[in-house]
């Protein structure tokens, strides 16, 4: 998983605590002041149109806050921290906001002011993020990504798998993600459902289920195949969608241990500065080295072995 | 799984596939249940003629060690008995090489088999 350390993960939790406690005890010394039922939703012009009882406003405001903490002491990164205190601030200023707008006299009309007071609460994570970059100094920097050393060179390291000078062979492989597969079936059914079910605009929004589980279930399943036409990743249910690179284009091939959200931000196709991905699941993966030194990676189990052939091909194909 | 076929070896390349599919069952990069390359998808990857490939998979068959069905192609077995059952073909196989090294007829490997199942 995410190698963040202990302490990061407690910076990153630090600013939401603070928040929580803040806001309770602003709720707690104000709580004669405010009335019955909360104003918690604005129109655009500021007046309020929904309101909330106390204990719910002070359950879903708690819950919200304790969510944002665990998603961002979950997945933090060092250079991140600034964003965890900046989300701590605005949730926080937000809801203190929210608090104050409140606390008028019965018959006064309860005003949410856009601009007012979500400057306030922007300004507040504009603050935030500053006492978080400035804290950043206090977590050790992140030791490099294991396997990234010895770029250069065609080839040069990496496993082989000797072969004879005529002998062809072919590696393969399916991987898949059953939470990807149960999800996107999940999403395929309700298209359906949604239709039949809901009034005719309403039904519309059935047709996300055919955006989410179609890409969905292609992906779920990949079948990883290395031979003389390089390295090829495609859905294992139909020819396309597919990923191709060829032996031309292939510099190196070699296996490392993939974090999904640490290193690529997430599972499914994924597109980063210098490296795609297609990230199925975290840990084995094998990752080629292009020319003009982007990677590729995709996460396979026995990624040692199509490491190896990938290698070997590449060697003999530059021969010929 | 890896499927690597020589055309400078005497082993006939069916036979060569087919050895791919047992080994790779016998040492667990293949499991039961799982499903083998297309012919044609397996043909161009190797270089070599898709009846040579269903050969191999017709070989595999005979021994048990994958079902053919329509539609759904060529199928390892289910069941874990399948991986043993890989390793014991093998070895079947290799003792008839012997037998033919040493000169045996067909009646008399047969024969010997025989004795050995008594």
């Amino acid at each position: 998983m995410n190698r963040a350390t202990p302490r990061l993960r407690a910076l990153a939790a630090l600013p939401f605590v603070l928040a929580l406690a803040v806001h309770l005890l602003l709720f707690a010394r104000w709580r004669d002041e405010l009335p019955a039922e909360l104003a918690t939703h604005f129109s655009v012009g500021g007046e309020a149109d929904g309101w909330t009882g106390p204990t719910a406003y002070v359950l879903i405001s708690t819950a919200l806050l304790l969510g944002l903490a665990a998603g961002w002491t979950a997945f933090v990164r060092r250079r991140y921290l600034w964003a965890a205190f900046a989300t701590a601030g605005f949730a926080g200023g937000l809801l203190v906001q929210l608090l104050r707008a409140n606390r008028v006299d019965e018959f006064e009309v309860v005003v949410f002011s856009p601009g007012m007071d979500l400057g306030v609460a922007l300004a507040v994570a504009v603050v935030a993020a500053g006492a978080g970059w400035a804290l950043t100094s206090l977590v050790p920097e992140e030791p490099p990504v294991p396997g990234q050393e010895g770029e250069d060179g065609p080839a040069a390291d990496g496993p082989r798998l000797p072969l004879a000078s005529g002998e062809t062979a072919r590696w393969s492989k399916d991987t898949g993600s059953r939470a990807l597969t149960v999800l996107s079936v999940l999403a395929l059914a309700a298209a359906p459902v949604t239709l039949l079910v809901a009034t005719w605009p309403d039904a519309l929004l059935g047709l996300l289920g055919l955006v989410i589980g179609v890409p969905g279930l292609a992906l779920a399943r990949v079948r990883v195949t290395v031979d003389r036409h390089g390295l090829t990743v495609r859905s294992a249910l139909a020819p396309r969608p597919r990923v191709r690179v060829p032996l031309d284009g292939v510099e190196g091939a070699s296996v490392r241990e993939i974090d999904a959200v640490g290193d690529f931000g997430g599972w499914g196709y994924r597109v980063r500065a210098h490296r795609t991905g297609v990230v199925l699941r975290s840990g084995e993966a094998l990752v080629v080295r292009r020319d003009g030194g982007r990677e590729f990676a995709v996460t396979v189990p026995d990624a040692r072995t199509a490491a190896a052939l990938l290698n070997t091909l590449v060697e003999r194909h530059g021969k010929v | 799984m890896l499927f690597r076929v020589d055309p400078a070896s005497s082993v006939p390349l069916g036979d060569q596939i087919a050895a791919c599919v047992r080994g790779a069952l016998a040492d667990g990069s293949a499991e039961p249940g799982e499903r083998l390359p297309a012919a044609r998808e397996l043909a161009d990857s190797l270089g070599v003629n898709v009846h040579t490939v269903l050969r191999g998979y017709q070989r595999l068959r005979e021994e048990g060690l994958i079902e053919l069905r329509r539609g759904r192609g060529a199928v390892i077995v289910p069941g874990v008995a399948a991986p043993d059952r890989a390793r014991l073909v093998s070895r079947l196989r290799e003792a008839a090489a012997e037998a033919r090294e040493l000169g045996l007829t067909e009646a008399e490997f047969l024969e010997l088999a025989r004795t050995s199942l008594s």
